[in-house]
């Protein structure tokens, strides 16, 4: 019997030993434990939100103006223009299906609103283009850029380039280098023969105007042994002559379509974050004060603008201190001295002689030019 | 003579920049919230049910089978959070990846000194790309975002995650489904609440009104009795009128409730939506290209970029060619061009129109088409006013009046002279009329 007893009371010494669920309360107490104070210890080190508040506080930005939301067709085909003279024609194409996709779906919707004018395939075709023959001129072949600029002679010429004769003339220092330069098979259209037989096809119609510089080009001819020692080698070093052709050739490219070389989104938005400060700074000083902007035309501020971002001259009557505009133009004093339509007015009663604000003489508002800034 | 203006101030530089660099903090905060709260309610919820089964297994009232599948239960509870923690965790290493690119780009930002910096340009291209990607985005155009992000490898310092979550939400209140809405107000709720939002209020009317059209009254009063009516000392005119709309119905002529009837209520919805979504995250509620275009087109903008002189340069390079797409919306946009209707548009000149705008451009040659009369955007710039300056600012020095009142600067006249084959005399650089030097006069600009 008392064995019995003895092994129940073992039993019951083991079944103390068994597990418990209170031991896996506790446990989980401890990894509750254990997360909390690590949390706790994120939460007490310095939480990077608090530090942005603290050292790059929000300022808040202008408002959007009417001028831009209100004419977001015009903006998505600046973009897509953007898109296409970057070379981004993938990226265009998806922008302009998801545009058209919207549209259909807006036609349905009560939401009316004004269509998008996307640029054409044509723009597109233009610009792959462009990309093509730069292409070719990257790698050293200025064939597709000759062809395109003699086809366009007409036009630049008149537009005062000189790209055409640029391209031409590269092509010849570039054959002139010969093989060892260029990678160009080693045969009679090559080298310094190569180079001569591609002057006479090719110099004749640019005498006119480049006489000077094709008597050194040929003049070269003669050097061509000892090109370094002679005074052409500036001439024939070949740098950066294909990059800053290739710069040309994309400016003037971009001119016959009317559009600048550099993209006028860039330049906008760059110029907008020069801006911004400015407009916040004056928004501020308005809202103090209660005032409202009075000129309709102008804006009431000022913002510097560094030189590469001057593209007009601009000028402002040194009486008046306005901006000239077509109604309220330029003029200019006999003397040489220039102020605004307005402030001569002003200065000349019907006609009667003035004097000129600047220096001592006299003059009548007759004798006075409008020009063409 | 150094350009004071080309200096870069980095700064103010950056106030447009703000949001790339705060964003990712935002997020942050908001990823740690969501995990610190799940953590909250189950380790309680966990600790409470471990007590519970303790209890019973000691009062003998629990099986082992039983206790067996209650802390079966828990374990999957802790297994979820930790799958959670895993996902938050990977999703703060993305924060953290994006913050460090960001400061990366800003330092970079700061070796630069002024904007004509060689550096400057591939720099402020990718930033016009992070404004693009944000236009984008906040309009929508989200495959265009992800493209332009993916081809620029700008992914990191962009956020096309936070907007793509809020152009479905958008989609779907524009879509009549309140449901995404309301999940989103749920997560937020007391962020919503601090900053005095009524959008769960506005949301829970529309259901209403939903069930009203539909004709479900009795489901109408019940809804409006658990979630409308406790918001009425807040909103007491909008709750009565609300309660109004169950004696009117949906084909009421009474101006003051048909307008709750009305389609138009959604796209209202889904803007407010997003005015508390950037809010929330403390974003700009305009596009930052458009505050970038607006400013940098005033900035930029003279008054000859739209003057009589302008306007047959940028008109004649225009396409009248009828093939191409949208030209029909054009007039309506721009309609200011008197003397030509379609305003440079599709922005190419075909052969036949290339002759034609020769004669106006051939002055371009020798300065840059000036971003607010190029194509792209001079319509866009007409809305906007032209930069005051107080002070003359002109491109050439020493300037040259010819006989017909053109005034060039003395050495560009030289050159395109020299060029022309010219000696002793001045050809214009936009009109091709050559004179004598002698007949022509120096000005001065004080």
């Amino acid at each position: 019997m008392s064995s019995n007893v003895k092994s129940l009371l073992d039993e019951l010494d083991k079944a103390q030993k068994y597990p418990r669920l209170s031991a896996a309360e506790e446990s989980l107490d401890h990894l509750i434990t254990l997360v909390s104070n690590a949390r706790k210890e994120i939460e007490a080190s310095s939480d990077p939100h608090t530090t942005i508040q603290q050292y790059f506080p929000l300022k808040s930005l202008p408002t959007d103006d009417p001028a831009i939301s209100e004419h977001l067709p015009l903006v998505n085909r600046a973009i897509i223009m953007h898109l296409l003279r970057e070379g981004q024609f993938g990226v265009a194409a998806t922008f302009t299906k998801e545009l058209q996709e919207e549209k259909a779906q807006r036609y349905h919707s009560a939401m009316g609103d004004k269509l998008a004018a996307l640029p054409s395939d044509e723009l597109q075709q233009r610009f792959a283009e462009m990309y093509n023959i730069l292409e070719h001129m990257k790698a050293r072949n200025l064939g597709p850029a000759i062809a395109w600029a003699r086809e366009n002679s007409e036009e630049l010429e008149a537009r005062g380039s000189t790209l055409e004769f640029e391209l031409v003339k590269l092509q010849y220092i570039w054959l002139f280098l010969g093989p060892s330069v260029n990678g160009l098979p080693d045969d009679a259209n090559n080298g310094t023969f190569g180079a001569m037989c591609y002057a006479k096809q090719n110099f004749d119609r640019f005498v006119d105007r480049y006489g000077a510089d094709l008597s050194a080009l040929i003049g070269a001819l003669i050097y061509s042994e000892n090109l370094a020692d002679s005074p052409y080698k500036k001439v024939f070093d070949i740098g950066s002559k294909f990059e800053d052709v290739a710069k040309l050739f994309t400016r003037e490219f971009c001119s016959l379509l009317g559009l600048s070389a550099e993209s006028p989104l860039l330049v906008t938005c760059n110029a907008g974050t020069l801006a911004v400060p400015y407009l916040i700074k004056y928004m501020a000083a308005t809202q103090s004060k209660r005032t409202e902007w009075t000129q309709t035309h102008e804006m009431p501020f000022e913002t510097p603008l560094p030189d590469s971002m001057l593209y007009h001259s601009i000028f402002v009557c040194p009486v008046s201190k306005e901006q000239t505009t077509d109604t309220n133009p330029p003029v200019v004093i006999p003397c040489g001295h220039m102020i605004c339509r307005t402030t001569l007015e002003r200065l000349a009663h019907k006609n009667s002689r003035f004097k000129c604000p600047y220096c001592p003489l006299e003059a009548r508002a007759d004798d006075c030019k409008e020009v063409i800034l | 003579m150094a350009d004071e203006a080309s200096k870069i101030n980095h700064d103010s530089q950056l106030l447009l920049d703000q949001q790339f660099l705060r964003l990712p903090y935002e997020l942050l905060r908001k990823n740690f919230r969501s995990f610190h709260v799940a953590f909250e309610t189950q380790s309680t919820e966990i600790k409470n049910t471990l007590k519970d089964i303790a209890q019973k297994s000691f009062d003998g009232k629990l099986s082992k089978q039983q206790a067996d599948k209650e802390l079966a239960q828990i374990q999957n509870k802790l297994y979820n959070l930790k799958r959670k923690l895993a996902t938050s965790t990977q999703e703060e290493d993305r924060y953290f990846d994006q913050i460090a690119a960001r400061s990366r780009e800003t330092r970079e930002f700061l070796t630069l000194k002024t904007v004509d910096d060689v550096k400057y340009e591939p720099w402020s291209r990718r930033r016009l790309n992070r404004y693009l990607i944000d236009y984008c985005l906040r309009h929508g155009h989200l495959d265009t975002a992800v493209e332009m992000a993916k081809n620029a490898e700008i992914n990191e310092l962009v956020d096309i995650d936070a907007f793509v979550a809020m152009d479905k939400i958008q989609r779907s209140l524009r879509g009549g489904s309140v449901q995404e809405a309301l999940t989103w107000c749920k997560e937020n709720k007391k962020e919503l609440r601090k900053m005095q939002s009524n959008l769960e209020f506005m949301l829970r009317c529309q259901q209403y009104i939903e069930m009203v059209r539909t004709g479900k009254k009795i489901e109408a009063i019940n809804h409006a009795r658990k979630y409308i009516i406790p918001f009425s000392d807040q909103y007491r005119e909008e709750v009565e009128t609300i309660c109004g709309l169950l004696a009117h119905g949906p084909n009421t002529t009474i101006e003051e409730y048909a307008s709750q009837f009305s389609p138009l209520r959604w796209h209202q919805l889904a803007d407010a939506f997003t005015d508390a979504y950037l809010k929330l995250l403390n974003l700009p509620n305009a596009p930052l290209l458009h505050i970038a275009l607006f400013t940098g087109l005033s900035a930029l903008k003279t008054p000859a970029c739209h003057g009589a002189g302008n306007a047959t340069t940028a008109s004649q390079l225009s396409a009248e060619d009828t093939n191409m797409d949208g030209v029909d919306g054009v007039n309506g946009v721009n309609g200011v061009n008197g003397t030509n209707g379609t305003n440079g548009v599709n922005g190419t000149a075909t052969g036949r129109h290339k002759h034609h705008h020769l004669h106006g451009t051939s002055a371009v040659s020798m300065t840059r088409v000036c971003p607010t009369c190029s194509t792209e955007l001079n319509e866009l710039a007409r809305n906007v006013r032209y930069a005051h300056h107080s002070k003359s600012r002109l491109l050439d020095q020493d300037l040259i009046m010819l006989p017909n009142n053109r005034i060039y600067g003395v050495e560009r006249l030289r050159e395109y002279a020299a060029k022309s084959g010219l000696e002793g005399k001045y050809k214009d650089l936009i009109t091709g009329e050559v004179f004598e030097e002698a007949k022509c006069m120096k000005v001065f600009v004080t």
